[in-house]
C-alpha cells in the first residue's frame, strides 16, 4: 500500500507571496515586490554601467545608507493605501471639504473675520504654500529612493497628500485675497517666506532638507521630525487659533489637513519601528538624524511663534510633544522587544 | 455653488517656487537629476502645462473611473469568456501582463523624480498627478493579470518578469532604466511623455485595444482603454519641456528624443510586433504592425516634433526599412528560444497567415518564408526537438535584443548583419547602425553586460541550456512552448522536405 502522493495545490496568487493559504490583499497583490530595481541579486541598482552616475547615487545613498533592513518587503503600510482605496477616501474627503467651503462662502465668513486674523492668515497660513511644497518635494525624493515599493507607494501617496493641502492653501489664498483685497493676501507670501524673519528658520530647515539626500536622513528629516513639528503648529495649532479668533473654517481645515499627517504619522512612525525591531543597530543613525534636525524643527516653531500670537515657549512645547509622542511609539516598542528578548 | 473656479485660484498652487539661499541651488537641482544644461535656470520660469488640472478634479475623475473599470471586470469575473479566447490572443495578454506591469511602476518612479528635480513648480505638481496615475496603471495591469493567476501559471509572471533575469526584462530594464529612472528630468520629460507615451504607447493600448475587442477579451480591452485616459494629463509634461529645451539647445532635444525613439521602436518590435502581426487570429486583425507604425508613429509623432522646429531622427531611413524586418525576425526569435519566454508563441505560419504576411508584407516570404519552411518540415516529421535552441544568439550590446536584422545584399539575399564595434580592447556586437551610434555617443553610461556576456564570464552554471533557463528563473510549468503546432504546419503535410534534422541519436 502507498499514501497517494498529495495533489500540488492550485496557484491561486503569485509565486512572490510563497505557498500561502490566504489570499493576500489587493493592497499587497497591487504593491509587493514591484520595484524592479530593489530586487534582489541585482548586479547593480539599475541595469547599465554600474559606475553610472545614478548607480553611484544609489549605491550611496540608498544601498549604503546607515539605515539597513535586510527585509524591506517586510513592512507594510499600516493603513494599506492603494490607488482605489486612496481616490475613493480623498474624493469622499473633498466631497465634505466642498461642503465646508461652500458653506463658509455663503455665509460670508471671510469679510466678518477680525483685522488681527486677517493678518495672522496672510502672515502665517497662506505663505506656507512654500514650505509644503518644500516638504512635496521631499517626500517624492522618498519615494524615488524607495528600499521597497511598499515604500515607494506610501510616500507616493503622502506626496499627493502634501499637493492637497499646497491646494487647499492656494483655494484659501484667493478666497481671502477677494474678502481682503488690501491686506497684501495674494500677494506678499512669496516676499514673507524669503524675507520675514519669523520664516527664516523654517526655511532654512526646508532648504537643507532639500539636500540631504541620504534616504534614511531625508525620511527622518522629514517624516519623523519636521513634519510632524511643524504640522502641529502649521495645523493644530493655528486651527485652535484660529476658532478662538472666531474663524472656524480654518480649525475644520486644520482638521481636514490632520487627518492626512496622522495617516503619515502612522505608516512613517511605523516604519521607523519596523527598522529598530528589525535590526537594533538602526537606533543610532535614526537617533543621530533625529537629533541633528529637532534644533532646526525647534527653531522654525519658535520663529513662527509671534505670527500665531502664542508664547514661543508654549507654541514650541506643544510642536515638540507632538513629535516626541511619535517617537515614544518608535523606540519604546523596540525598548520593549528588547528587554523582553 | 459658491466654490471657485479653479481658474481663479490655481496660479497659487502652481507658483511655488522661491530662491534658495541657505544652500546652493546646484545642491538642491544637481545637474545629474535637473539636467538644465545649456537653457538658463530662469528659462524654466516659462514652463507652462496646456491642460491645467486640479486635486479636487483630479480625485473626482479618477474614483469615477476606477468605479467603472472594476464594474466591467466584476462583471465580466462571472463569465466564462476568458475560456473561450484564442490560444494566441492569450499570448499576447500574457506578454503584455508580464512585460508591462512593472514598467508602469518604473514611470512612477520617474514621474517621482521629476516631482523632485523638475525645474519648475507646476511641472514638479504636474509629475505628483503623474506619479498617481503611473500607480494606478501599475496596480490595474497587475491586479488584472493576478486574477488569470489561477486559470494558467504563466500569468504570475506579471509580478515576477523583472524580478528575474531572464533576457526579455534584462533588455527592457535597459530601455526603462535609461529613459526613465536614471535620466535628469529633461531629458525624461521629453523620453517618457512624449517620445514614449504619446507615441509608442499607442501602439500597445490602442492597437491593443483594438485586436482585444475584435478577440472577445473584452475585459483587457477595458483596462488598457481606461489606462489610455489618462496619459493626456501627465504626458503634457513633454511638450512643455519641449518648448523651453527646443529654444535653447535644439540639438540636445533632437538628441534625446531621437534616441528615445529608436530604444522605443527596438522594444516594441519585440513586444506589440509579434502580437499584431502572428498571435492575433487572423479574423480579429484590425491593422498590420507596419501600418500602425505608420499611422500612430511615423505621421503623427513627426508631425509633432516638426511643430517644434525639430527634423525626422537621422536613423530614419534603417528605422523605416526595419518596419518590414524587426519585428518579423524578433518574432521567430521568440518562437525559437520559446522556452525561455512565459508565454505561448504562436508561429502563425498557415497557409492563410502566409497569405496575410505576404500582402502587407511584401518581402516577407523572400526573407523568411524559407526559414519557416524548415522549421515546418521539421515538425512534421516528428522532430519538434530540431526546433529548440541549443545555443545563444548574438545580443545586441544597446538593446540587448538578438542581433537578426536582415538586409538586401546586393545579389538581392536577405542576409542578417553584425555591426561590430571595437572600444577599449573589447569587440561589441550591435543589431543595427542606429544601437551602435547610440551606444558609442552614451558608452560610458550603457556599457554593461549582456546575457551573452554574463555565460561566456562564467557567471551562468552549468554552462549549458539548463543552467541558462535556471538563470532565468524559467521553470517546467511557465516555460513557453508553441501554442498549437498543429495549427499552422497542418496545411504543410505531406510535401517533398528538404534540409530535415537528423534526430538526435538516430545516427547510425
Amino acid at each position: 500500500m502507498s499514501t497517494p502522493a498529495r495533489k500540488p495545490r492550485k496557484q491561486r496568487t503569485f509565486s512572490a507571496f510563497g505557498d500561502v493559504r490566504k489570499m493576500p490583499s489587493e493592497y499587497e497583490i497591487v504593491t509587493h515586490a514591484q520595484n524592479w530595481n530593489t530586487r534582489d541579486g541585482r548586479m547593480s541598482t539599475f541595469e547599465q554601467n554600474p559606475s553610472s552616475p545614478i548607480n553611484l547615487w544609489f549605491l550611496t545613498y540608498r544601498e549604503n545608507s546607515p539605515l539597513q533592513v535586510d527585509d524591506w518587503d517586510g513592512w507594510h503600510d499600516p493603513d494599506k493605501v492603494a490607488y482605489r482605496s486612496y481616490v475613493n477616501m480623498q474624493a469622499e474627503e473633498q466631497t465634505k471639504l466642498d461642503g465646508l467651503l461652500d458653506s463658509y462662502n455663503e455665509a460670508g465668513a471671510d469679510a466678518e473675520f477680525p483685522a488681527e486674523q486677517v493678518a495672522r492668515l496672510g502672515a502665517l497660513f497662506t505663505p506656507s504654500r512654500y514650505l509644503v511644497h518644500g516638504f512635496q518635494q521631499v517626500q517624492a525624493y522618498i519615494g524615488y529612493l524607495g528600499h521597497s515599493s511598499y515604500i515607494t507607494s506610501a510616500a507616493g501617496y503622502a506626496n499627493a497628500d502634501l499637493l492637497r493641502r499646497v491646494t487647499i492653501v492656494g483655494y484659501r489664498t484667493r478666497e481671502l485675497q477677494m474678502a481682503h483685497p488690501d491686506s497684501g493676501i495674494g500677494t506678499e507670501e512669496r516676499k514673507r517666506w524669503e524675507s520675514d524673519a519669523a520664516w527664516q528658520p523654517a526655511r532654512e530647515a526646508v532648504e537643507r532638507m532639500l539636500v540631504a539626500y541620504d534616504f534614511g536622513e531625508a525620511f527622518t528629516a522629514l517624516n519623523l521630525v519636521l513634519a510632524p513639528t511643524l504640522d502641529d503648529v502649521l495645523l493644530r495649532q493655528l486651527g485652535q487659533v484660529s476658532k478662538a479668533a472666531g474663524d472656524e473654517l480654518e480649525w475644520h481645515l486644520g482638521n481636514v489637513l490632520g487627518k492626512d499627517a496622522k495617516r503619515r504619522d502612522r505608516w512613517c512612525g511605523g516604519l521607523a519601528r519596523f527598522c529598530v525591531q528589525q535590526r537594533a543597530e538602526n537606533e543610532k543613525p535614526l537617533h543621530k538624524w533625529i537629533d541633528r534636525w529637532s534644533p532646526l524643527a525647534d527653531a522654525a516653531a519658535e520663529g513662527l511663534a509671534p505670527l500665531l500670537g502664542k508664547p514661543a515657549g508654549e507654541v514650541v512645547a506643544e510642536a515638540r510633544a507632538a513629535r516626541e509622542k511619535l517617537h515614544a511609539g518608535i523606540f519604546s516598542t523596540a525598548d520593549a522587544a528588547a528587554a523582553a528578548g | 455653488m459658491a466654490l471657485l473656479k479653479r481658474e481663479e485660484w490655481q496660479d497659487f498652487v502652481r507658483d511655488v517656487d522661491w530662491t534658495l539661499t541657505y544652500v546652493d541651488d546646484e545642491a538642491v537641482y544637481p545637474e545629474w537629476f535637473s539636467g538644465t544644461g545649456k537653457v538658463p535656470r530662469e528659462a524654466w520660469l516659462a514652463w507652462e502645462e496646456d491642460y491645467k488640472v486640479s486635486y479636487q478634479e483630479y480625485v473626482y475623475t479618477q474614483k469615477e473611473k476606477e468605479a467603472s473599470t472594476y464594474a466591467v471586470k466584476a462583471a465580466l469575473s462571472r463569465s466564462d469568456t476568458f475560456d473561450h479566447l484564442d490560444e494566441g490572443w492569450k499570448s499576447a495578454t500574457k506578454m503584455h501582463f508580464g512585460g508591462v506591469a512593472q514598467v508602469e511602476y518604473t514611470a512612477t518612479l520617474a514621474e517621482l523624480k521629476m516631482a523632485r528635480f523638475g525645474l519648475n513648480g507646476a511641472w514638479r505638481n504636474m509629475a505628483t498627478f503623474g506619479q498617481l496615475d503611473e500607480l494606478r496603471h501599475n496596480a490595474l495591469t497587475t491586479y488584472f493579470g493576478h486574477e488569470l493567476v489561477v486559470k494558467d501559471p504563466q500569468y504570475d509572471w506579471t509580478q515576477k518578469t523583472y524580478t528575474t533575469n531572464d533576457w526579455v526584462p534584462i533588455s527592457l530594464r535597459t530601455l526603462f532604466d535609461g529613459i526613465m529612472t536614471t535620466s535628469n528630468v529633461v531629458d525624461c520629460a521629453l523620453q517618457v511623455p512624449l517620445a514614449f507615451e504619446t507615441g509608442f504607447t499607442n501602439l500597445q493600448f490602442v492597437a491593443l485595444s483594438a485586436d482585444a475587442l475584435q478577440s472577445g477579451d473584452i475585459n483587457f480591452a477595458n483596462m488598457i482603454s481606461s489606462i489610455q485616459t489618462d496619459e493626456a494629463r501627465h504626458s503634457q509634461q513633454g511638450v512643455a519641456t519641449l518648448q523651453i529645451l527646443a529654444e535653447h539647445d535644439p540639438t540636445r532635444a533632437q538628441w534625446v528624443i531621437d534616441k528615445a525613439f529608436w530604444g522605443s521602436a527596438r522594444a516594441f518590435s519585440a513586444l506589440t510586433g509579434p502580437a499584431m502581426d502572428y498571435y492575433t487570429p487572423l479574423e480579429h486583425r484590425k491593422q498590420s504592425y507596419r501600418e500602425f507604425m505608420e499611422e500612430w508613429i511615423v505621421d503623427q509623432f513627426v508631425r509633432t516634433i516638426e511643430d517644434y522646429g525639430l527634423k525626422k531622427p537621422w536613423f530614419w531611413d534603417e528605422f523605416m526599412r526595419g518596419l518590414d524586418t524587426w519585428h518579423h525576425s524578433l518574432h521567430m526569435g521568440l518562437w525559437f528560444w520559446r522556452p525561455t519566454i512565459w508565454w505561448r508563441p504562436k508561429a502563425g505560419v498557415s497557409k492563410d497567415e502566409r497569405d496575410w504576411l505576404r500582402e502587407k508584407y511584401p518581402n516577407w516570404e523572400q526573407t523568411y518564408g524559407d526559414k519557416w519552411d524548415v522549421i515546418i518540415d521539421n515538425v512534421n516529421a516528428n522532430n519538434v526537438e530540431a526546433t529548440l535552441p541549443a545555443t545563444l544568439p548574438y545580443l545586441c550590446s544597446l538593446c540587448h535584443l538578438p542581433c537578426c536584422n536582415p538586409t538586401q545584399s546586393r545579389d538581392g539575399s536577405w542576409r542578417v548583419r553584425n555591426k561590430p564595434l571595437s572600444y577599449d580592447g573589447k569587440t561589441y556586437h550591435f543589431c543595427s547602425n542606429g544601437c551602435r551610434q547610440i551606444w558609442w555617443k552614451d558608452r560610458d553610461n550603457v556599457n554593461h553586460e549582456t546575457l551573452v556576456d554574463r555565460f561566456l564570464a562564467g557567471q551562468i552554471q552549468p554552462m549549458d541550456v539548463g543552467g541558462l533557463l535556471n538563470y532565468m528563473s524559467m521553470t517546467p510549468d511557465v516555460m513557453g512552448d508553441d501554442a498549437d503546432y498543429e495549427a499552422w504546419t497542418k496545411d504543410y503535410v505531406g510535401r517533398p522536405a528538404t534540409g530535415l534534422a537528423v534526430p538526435a541519436g538516430a545516427q547510425a
